[in-house]
């Protein structure tokens, strides 16, 4: 089949799809390489942002669907009142935060880092579809793994989790100072 | 010093105590342990008096603050090398928690701004496909003969279902509920004009067992929605039922529906 074809079909399926349509999928259907599907999708990709669309085409774990542009929201919503998912609470977002970085991840260590019970909490984000168990770990109790979703992904805007920020650049920025403590030595009793 | 804040604004204990020491403009690796254990307990405290449950992990930070305090009051050995007596510094442990739990803080605050983003792109929900996938109907592919053959064995097992059930009825005894022992017992009180009665006089199959304690659960349904009083003077005596003005007033509402 022509690339030019593929293309075409793909934008027609992703359009009745509306929900994410993965690679595989696509591949299977023409037959093709995942590796060349995937490519293809990227290219349509790049024609809608080139074009400046109302369209554009979001990436969701090597899956690819039709959303709005960001822009327009404000139009939309004059328009419709879309339903606005509600926003997810600080200890959910906490929470959310070392599922993501820490998967897969048990409850324990999860808590561990809070300091504080989480499992109303991990309830309330499985519920939501953002995260799942992923399997148990090899220790004492068999705890239950935790790991996010592409739900997650798609709610949080990420095409997949290599694309989240280095979780170093998190980190204290006063590290240095940590340094120069140390040289100047010994903790101070003075505070005691 | 007096701090007005609420509980609920934070997620956990270590969420507290770094409040505490931003706030007190201290380094992390640096934390007076004396002054923040006092101001953490102070927090505690003034959130006691306001009777917020403080959850145990709080209570939970608070010893371990304590513990820290006091090692830190010890005088440490000599005898040591001094590289070693830094690495025994007691708050150690807490500040490697203290700075994890920071670093997962701030990813969450970039998801916020993460999600508050992805949010302006709307999607459309997946659309019902029935209409390009819906299956045709089921291809009937019998010959008519086959056909006369499977209505009329339908017909005759039809046939033979109304025999039974002419000859036999299925006995099932009507189980009461609650709501409608409620209604028997508005009905009662408001049929004889009475405002009290003996219990024993709402239950009308006075054998069954079962039929007791639905009336004893509707009087207790109907006394949590004040329309009945009970009272019982002593253990195992007769319980005397009161019509409450709810009573009289849920009547009126129901005759009105």
């Amino acid at each position: 089949m022509k690339k030019q074809k593929i293309k075409s079909a793909i934008e027609s399926m992703m359009f009745v799809w509306g929900q994410p349509l993965s690679v595989k999928d696509m591949a299977d259907i023409f037959n093709e390489d995942k590796k060349e599907i995937y490519g293809l999708c990227r290219e349509l990709q790049e024609e809608y942002e080139q074009e400046g669309r109302g369209i554009v085409i979001r990436e969701v774990n090597r899956s690819f669907q039709f959303v709005t542009r960001k822009e327009n929201l404000d139009y939309i919503e004059r328009l419709c009142t879309p339903v606005r998912k509600k926003k997810l609470s600080q200890s959910a977002l906490e929470t959310l935060a070392i599922v993501a970085y820490r998967q897969p991840v048990t409850k324990g260590e999860i808590e561990s880092i809070r300091g504080i019970r989480c499992d109303r909490v991990i309830e309330g984000l499985a519920k939501k579809g953002l995260v799942t168990d992923v399997g148990r770990a090899d220790t004492v109790g068999r705890p239950v793994l935790y790991g996010t979703t592409d739900e997650f992904l798609k709610q949080f805007g990420f095409t997949s989790l290599k694309e989240l920020p280095d979780i170093g650049s998190f980190a204290e920025a006063d590290g240095e100072d940590r340094e120069r403590e140390l040289l100047e030595g010994q903790l101070s009793m003075a505070d005691i | 010093m007096t701090y007005r804040v609420r509980l609920n604004v934070f997620e956990g204990p270590f969420d507290l105590l770094v409040y505490l020491i931003e706030r007190a403009e201290m380094s992390i690796y640096d934390i007076k342990i004396s002054e923040i254990t006092s101001q953490y307990m102070e927090y505690l405290e003034e959130m006691r008096s306001e009777d917020v449950a403080l959850s145990a992990e709080f209570m939970v930070l608070a010893a371990e603050l304590l513990q820290i305090k006091s090692r830190m009051l010890l005088p440490r050995t000599d005898a040591e090398s001094t590289d070693a007596a830094v690495k025994e510094d007691p708050r150690t442990e807490l500040v490697e928690k203290l700075r994890e739990y920071k670093k997962y803080k701030a990813v969450s605050e970039m998801l916020e701004a993460a999600g508050e983003e992805a949010r302006c792109c709307l999607e459309k929900p997946q659309e019902d496909l029935a209409e390009y996938t819906g299956d045709p109907d089921e291809y009937l592919s019998l010959d008519i003969e086959e056909f006369r053959k499977a209505f009329s064995a339908f017909l005759r097992r039809k046939k033979k279902l109304e025999e039974i059930r002419a000859h036999h009825r299925r006995s099932e005894k009507q189980r009461l509920t609650t709501e409608v022992r409620m209604g028997d017992i508005r009905d009662y009180f408001r049929g004889s004009r009475q405002e009290e009665a003996d219990f024993r006089d709402l239950v009308k199959e006075r054998e069954s067992r079962y039929d007791i304690s639905v009336t004893f659960s509707s009087v207790l349904e109907m006394m949590k929605s004040q329309e009945l009083d009970a009272e019982q003077e002593r253990i195992f005596g007769d319980i005397t039922v009161k019509a409450q003005k709810g009573l009289y007033e849920k009547t009126e509402n129901q005759v009105g529906d």
